[in-house]
């Protein structure tokens, strides 16, 4: 089916379209985690294909429930029609958000490159207030992030900043490395990783300047508008290496999906053409480094670690449609256990998770991860999204690494942890 | 005085009579709204559609179209309309059909085709105009429900499953008739002192009871289609003199496009032909591209009841009879007092039709009593607030966690279905059904049928064979409205419930079905 | 670009049996699906043959009897030995996985007649422990047990259907829910159930009102984690045999097949991909090398030695009629039997009609290949199975789980290089 390249209205015909592919079977209400633990949120069958049909552009959002959808992507993945659901209910939350209005708390949390760079300057702090009780009450009771919802703490400079200071190796066989603002200001020793694993195994690595949010966080809010315009930026930025056939590969599996699939589909801008330039040639660092060994040109010539860990893809990790590449890359590191949790989604589900409104929900549906992660007591676990790392980190008191991690260390290149 | 049948037409004249203060009684072979007015595909006419070729036709729907929506406003959306010239229609008709429009007093205005694909992005890019005129889309079921709730709390006794058999003459006047009632197989004799005979397109057969020859009524066959969600939210018209499938109607959770028009032997044998089916599936394409993609949901045949009295000259093309209506005074034509038949019209003008036959009653009957329809409203519109689409999901919100969703794809929920139970004590399953619309959604019943079937059995409205037939019949039914237009989605649909009902369940080999089948 | 010794497209019984067989066969397997296919909509029985058109009551005899009558059948693909392997492989299966000691009962020599919903006494050949004791073969009393807040259930019509039929049937219903919820689904009680203190509270209410000689009829939610334990526990509280009856979707017992398969596949080194629909293929010389895929709107190839087709038909999807009423295999665009032609009749006015669209499907060679109008093998390396088969009507035969069942275990054979070919030596041509 052609799409059509017309911008219309938010209800964009490719998503909402295939509401009619809907047999009502039930199967996604199966699957999904916030309905299955609250029955605040009526499922995603109900909200997506079935009530669509109800709303009308013109007229007020009639569900206010709807806006208790996670994002979590789980339903279109499992729907046996192809009904886009998930995508569907996020494009009807814009509309619920432009009739509601969008708290002052969402436009914040939404905009993570704003918090960082006000954060970063005076980070002891920022993190020191952050986790103190009386201030994380006050902003609880002030703007409504709940205050046990575990937020990261700053790194206190920025990844950026070291990638500007190092000299990049040059060679004939280059890679873009799209960081995220999650790598930037509160995890820059895992961009570092990344770049000394992608050296490591013979590329060049170069690392795009004035990299800005990929506008996810906004998408989920309902603020269509701003993150269209982060997306068009960071494409503009990175599609000058697509186009000269640099691949770029990401560590945040939840923005490199933005770039892959998201945006294209959500916020209907399949038409720009950096960012369907940028969409072909954008890969996640596991799908990446698999690929690299499907080739041979990865070196798995891995050190031992004696360890056991927990794997678990977040949901936006299953969205790439890659199966689970981390698997494949850890099987190859000797005398590593790997343990693969059945679990669907952790519960944070980027934002949602620190919504004073939504935390205790988030935790019921994380209950079953973090049950299994305490049963089977791993050195540590392994997940691609990195608000996912923090949210099972802080429920479980088990160290959370991203796959990077384990690899850069397996490839000798890290002194112990 | 009697009003024989049931639909819009004898609705309102009930209402119009019982607030008069007179004694009606009404009845129907089947339930109400069951002919025609169920069956048409839902457009409160601005009246532009016969600007050009029907002036007084148009000025009638002008003028009833905002009465309608001061007294019962919340059986109608606001949809707004638009004609627009699509690339197979000549520009140069949508002059003739402002000036039309103006003489008709219509408010019409003509907007940029950027506007109105910024308004309706999923039509045809390439129309040429595009004018604004104030359709909207009415709900006939809750229409004639209301009208006929009005006249009963003025004292009307209203009948559904009472079927004339024959009209009592005295002399040369109609003093009554006998009727049956289909549910027990009872007759009985009603006296009245007038006859109204608004049964539509089988108003010919109750004229031959009173032993009136030639009143002719073709019943004039159009098929509609109702696609599974709305690909439009105003109602769309071809800008072009009337033809087939040249509206697309959105009216609740569906757009419906339609129609055709077919001289029919018998208002009861409609059958829906393949041919039918892709013409309406061609024209739809031609308003929104990508609509023979799209999901249909259901098809039907509905009859209009067009008048061409025999006494009259023939016409060709039945789009060439006068869609207004006509009050046909036996007295003048046939020698017979005490009858009047209604011929023609249109559920638009059902208010206007109900007033002219009652007038001429009171005309009859040397009696002088005002219409008051203009201006009171029947009960279930109270809110006066306008049907909107999100209203159910709105009102869903509330209950939640407390109330099981009995069909989910019309959102109706379990209290609501053993209220319309309750309300309607002689109603079987397939009346409830229909009047909520259970099993009319997206899943055709897949889910919601089971459900109610045993709803109703658990609270002892149905023992088990009943509920057995009820399932048959409704599968039954169902079929007749889907197998036409079964491709695509509701093929797929129609599979899984095949699975659900014959796979799973066997209904097939039900006690009762098993004799049937 | 990633490469696979099979791909399997669908992950339906047909899909999962075949992607477990081959994995557990040492092949490195890759399953692509749009979906997590239909197995959580059926009853969750193996049905293997059930009208033929009159009610079957030894399966693997009437098979043998309908391949002779009709050997365009896809039975005939199998034959009676075909079903009765992959029906044993099934059962072991199960009861090895993740589930155990979960197990299924029963056999392709009798079909068992078990309850429907709505009261039906239905043939089924191979049903869960959970459900084998509502044989209505068996004189016992019945009560069935419904709840009040599970909508898709209704016990005293079943039991009014049950007693026209001959069997001494009543309902009651309990006013228990999880978390004392207005409106719950199988899943949500089958959950409950998991929980033993839900289970106390039901056999306490239960124990006060069951007759003497009654056998207990539930719906089918006896548990999603721990199914036999529930049962067992059931069965032992209230003194009495206790089963389960398949309801409305969603299907427990059809999920806990569908767990148990993918366990199963994990646990060999099979993967999964969902939201993934296949659009086409690269081949040559006769054989597929890559299939072409879309993961919404974006497009990805991935290679493989062999392809098993399990898209499931028309209701999935599978295989689609547009408008226009031309028929078309979506994944790889192969011909599409057994569909009239254009301005002839697809479906009849009455609905248990016997419908000439009713058994279109793709046709197949004796090994399962696509085959052209002709006959002619299409390409070497696809195979065909389940639901998107031409020749049958599972759904009034009472016989789609035993045809994915063994369709898919006979593919999965084939690319092992396993058996000979089995059932008729005709090819399939159109129906």
């Amino acid at each position: 089916m052609a799409f059509r390249a017309e911008h219309h209205d938010v209800l964009g015909d490719l998503m909402r379209g295939s509401l009619d592919h809907c047999v009502k079977c039930t199967i996604c209400e199966t699957y999904c985690p916030v309905s299955n633990v609250t029955p605040l949120f009526p499922g995603p069958k109900y909200v997506g294909p079935q009530a669509e049909r109800f709303r009308v552009d013109d007229e007020p959002s009639a569900d206010a429930s709807l806006d208790y959808c996670s994002g979590c992507g789980v339903c279109t993945q499992v729907c046996p029609q192809g009904v886009h659901i998930a995508e569907i209910n996020t494009q009807a939350r814009a509309r619920l958000k432009a009739t509601q209005g969008v708290k002052l708390r969402d436009r914040l949390i939404a905009r993570p490159t704003l918090t960082g760079r006000l954060g970063t300057p005076v980070a002891p702090i920022a993190n020191w207030s952050l986790q103190n009780r009386m201030v994380r009450l006050l902003v609880e009771k002030a703007i409504g992030i709940h205050q046990k919802a575990p937020v990261p703490r700053f790194a206190g400079r920025t990844f950026q900043g070291w990638a500007r200071r190092r000299s990049a190796r040059a060679g004939p066989r280059r890679v873009a490395y799209f960081h995220g603002c999650g790598t930037n200001y509160y995890e820059p020793r895992l961009g570092e990783m990344t770049v000394e694993l992608l050296e490591h195994n013979g590329l060049s690595v170069e690392v795009p300047k004035k990299q800005d949010c990929c506008g996810l966080p906004l998408q989920s809010n309902g603020l269509f508008d701003d993150a269209r315009g982060y997306v068009h930026r960071l494409a503009a930025r990175l599609a000058p290496y697509a186009r000269d056939g640099v691949d770029i590969v990401a560590t945040s599996t939840s923005c490199s999906l933005m770039l892959k699939r998201e945006a294209l589909e959500i916020l209907d801008m399949a038409d720009d053409p950096d960012l369907q330039a940028v969409a072909a040639s954008t890969f996640d660092i596991c799908e990446y480094l698999l690929m690299l060994h499907e080739r041979g040109e990865l070196k798995a010539d891995f050190q031992p670690i004696s360890e056991t860990v927990i794997y678990h893809a977040p949901c936006q990790q299953q969205g790439h449609g890659i199966g689970k590449p981390a698997l494949d890359l850890l099987a190859l590191v000797p005398e590593l256990e790997t343990i693969e949790t059945g679990a669907v989604c952790c519960g944070v589900a980027g934002t949602y998770g620190l919504k004073r409104e939504k935390y205790d929900i988030a935790m019921k549906v994380g209950a079953g991860l973090f049950a299994e992660i305490a049963d089977a007591a791993p050195d540590r676990s392994v997940c691609d999204s990195e608000t996912c790392r923090w949210y099972i980190e802080a429920a479980t008191g088990v160290r959370s690494v991203h796959p990077v991690e384990m690899l850069h260390r397996a490839s000798g290149l890290s002194a112990s942890w | 005085m009697l009003v024989i049948g049931g639909g819009a037409t004898g609705a309102g004249v009930a209402w119009d009579a019982a607030l008069r203060g007179f004694d009606v009684i009404l009845i129907d072979r089947a339930d109400l709204a069951e002919g025609t007015s169920g069956r048409f595909h839902g457009l409160l006419h601005s009246g532009g559609r016969y600007v050009v070729k029907d002036a007084l036709a148009a000025e009638e729907c002008v003028a009833e179209n905002a009465i309608l929506r001061r007294v019962i406003p919340d059986c109608i959306e606001d949809t707004g309309g638009l004609f627009v010239t699509t690339p197979d229609d000549d520009p140069a008709y949508g002059d003739r059909f402002l000036e039309g429009c103006r003489a008709a007093e219509l408010p019409v205005e003509e907007i940029g085709v950027a506007e109105a694909l910024r308004r309706e992005p999923r039509l045809n890019s390439r129309i040429q105009r595009a004018f604004a005129v104030p359709d909207a889309s009415i709900d006939a079921w809750k229409t004639v429900w209301s009208f006929a709730r009005g006249a009963s709390e003025h004292g009307a006794r209203i009948l559904p499953y009472h079927s004339a058999i024959a009209l009592h003459r005295e002399g040369h006047a109609v003093t009554g008739a006998r009727v049956r009632n289909e549910l027990t197989g009872e007759e009985l004799d009603i006296e009245a002192g007038f006859t109204i005979n608004a049964a539509g397109a089988w108003a010919a057969q109750i004229a031959t009871m009173a032993g009136i020859e030639g009143v002719g009524v073709v019943p004039g066959k159009g098929i509609m289609i109702a696609m599974n969600h709305r690909l439009v939210n105003t109602v769309i018209n071809r800008c072009t003199m009337p033809a087939d499938g040249d509206i697309l109607v959105p009216i609740r959770t569906v757009s419906v496009i339609g129609t055709t028009d077919i001289r029919s032997a018998d208002p009861d044998e409609l059958p829906v032909t393949q041919a039918e089916v892709d013409q309406m599936l061609d024209d739809g394409e031609r308003l929104v591209p990508g609509f023979r993609e799209a999901r249909a949901l259901r098809v039907w045949a509905g009859a209009r009841p067009l008048f061409q009295d025999e006494k009259a000259e023939q016409v060709a093309d039945t789009r060439d009879i006068s869609r207004t209506h006509a009050v046909v005074d036996h007295r003048e034509r046939d020698g017979v007092d005490g009858l009047l038949t209604m011929s023609g019209g249109k559920l638009t003008t059902l208010r206007l039709m109900a007033e002219d036959i009652v007038d001429a009653m009171c005309k009859q009957l040397g009696t002088e009593r005002a219409c008051q329809t203009r201006d009171v409203r029947p009960p279930g519109n109270e809110d006066g607030e306008g049907y909107s689409l999100g209203s159910r999901l709105r009102r869903r919100e509330q209950t939640l966690q407390d109330e099981q969703l009995i069909c989910e794809c019309e959102l109706i929920g379990r209290s609501r279905l053993e209220q319309a139970m309750r309300r309607r004590g002689s109603a079987n399953l397939d009346d409830i059904r229909r009047s909520m619309r259970l099993g009319m959604g997206p899943c055709q019943g897949g889910f919601c049928i089971y459900r109610a079937t045993g709803i109703l059995h658990g609270v002892g409205r149905l023992d088990g064979a009943e509920a057995a037939d009820s399932l048959s019949g409704f599968l039954q039914e169902r079929w007749k409205g889907v197998w036409p237009i079964l491709y695509g989605d509701q093929l797929r649909q129609a599979r899984l419930d095949d699975w659900i009902f014959q796979g799973l369940l066997d209904v097939e080999h039900l006690p009762e079905a098993e004799e049937v089948a | 670009m990633s490469h696979h010794d099979v791909i399997v497209v669908g992950t339906g019984l047909a899909g999962l049996t075949a992607a477990v067989r081959l994995a557990e066969g040492g092949a490195r397997v890759l399953v692509l699906a749009k979906g997590v296919g239909a197995t959580h909509l059926g009853a969750g029985t193996v049905d293997v043959l059930g009208y033929a058109p009159e009610r079957v009551e030894r399966p693997a005899e009437a098979l043998a009897a309908l391949i002779d009558e009709r050997p365009e059948h896809p039975y005939a693909l199998v034959g009676a030995g075909g079903v009765t392997a992959a029906v044993d492989w099934f059962k072991a299966r199960i009861a090895a996985g993740p589930l155990g000691p979960y197990q299924y009962v029963g056999g392709v020599d009798e079909n068992l007649l078990l309850p429907t919903a709505v009261g039906v006494a239905r043939p089924s050949a191979v049903v869960p422990e959970t459900m084998a004791g509502g044989d209505l073969r068996a004189e016992a009393a019945i009560c069935v047990v419904g709840f009040r807040a599970l909508k898709d259930f209704h016990p005293t019509l079943a039991a009014d259907t049950l007693g026209r039929q001959g069997v001494s049937a009543r309902g009651l219903e309990l006013d228990l829910a999880p978390e004392g919820r207005a409106d719950a689904n199988a899943l949500a009680f089958a959950r409950a159930f998991d929980d033993p203190a839900f289970r106390a509270e039901v056999s306490g209410q239960l124990l006060r009102r069951l007759g003497v000689e009654e056998r207990a009829a539930f719906p089918a939610m006896l548990g999603h984690a721990d199914p036999h334990r529930v049962w067992s526990e059931l069965e032992e509280r209230l003194g009495r045999p206790v089963f389960e009856v398949p309801t409305l979707p969603p299907s427990v017992p059809g999920m806990r097949v569908h767990a148990s398969l993918r366990g199963e596949l994990r646990r060999n080194g099979g993967r999964v991909i969902l939201n993934t629909v296949v659009t086409g293929a690269e081949q040559s010389s006769g054989r597929v090398t890559e299939l072409r895929t879309r993961v919404g709107l974006r497009e990805e190839r991935r290679g493989a030695d062999w392809v098993v087709l399990a898209t499931g038909g028309i209701a999935s999807g599978g295989i689609e009629l547009d408008s226009r009423w031309r028929a078309r295999e979506t994944a790889l665009d192969l011909p599409v039997a057994g569909v009239p032609e254009a301005g002839e009749e697809r479906f009849r006015p009455g609905y248990f009609d016997d419908h000439p669209m009713g058994r279109a499907g793709v046709a197949v060679d004796a090994e399962l290949r696509p085959v052209d109008a002709r006959g002619e093998r299409l390409y070497e390396n696809v195979l065909v199975a389940g639901a998107s088969l031409a020749g049958a009507e599972p759904w009034r035969e009472k016989s789609g789980d035993g045809l994915s069942l063994s369709t898919g275990y006979r593919a999965a054979e084939l690319v092992l290089g396993a058996s000979e070919p089995a059932g008729s030596a005709a090819g399939v041509a159109e129906g």
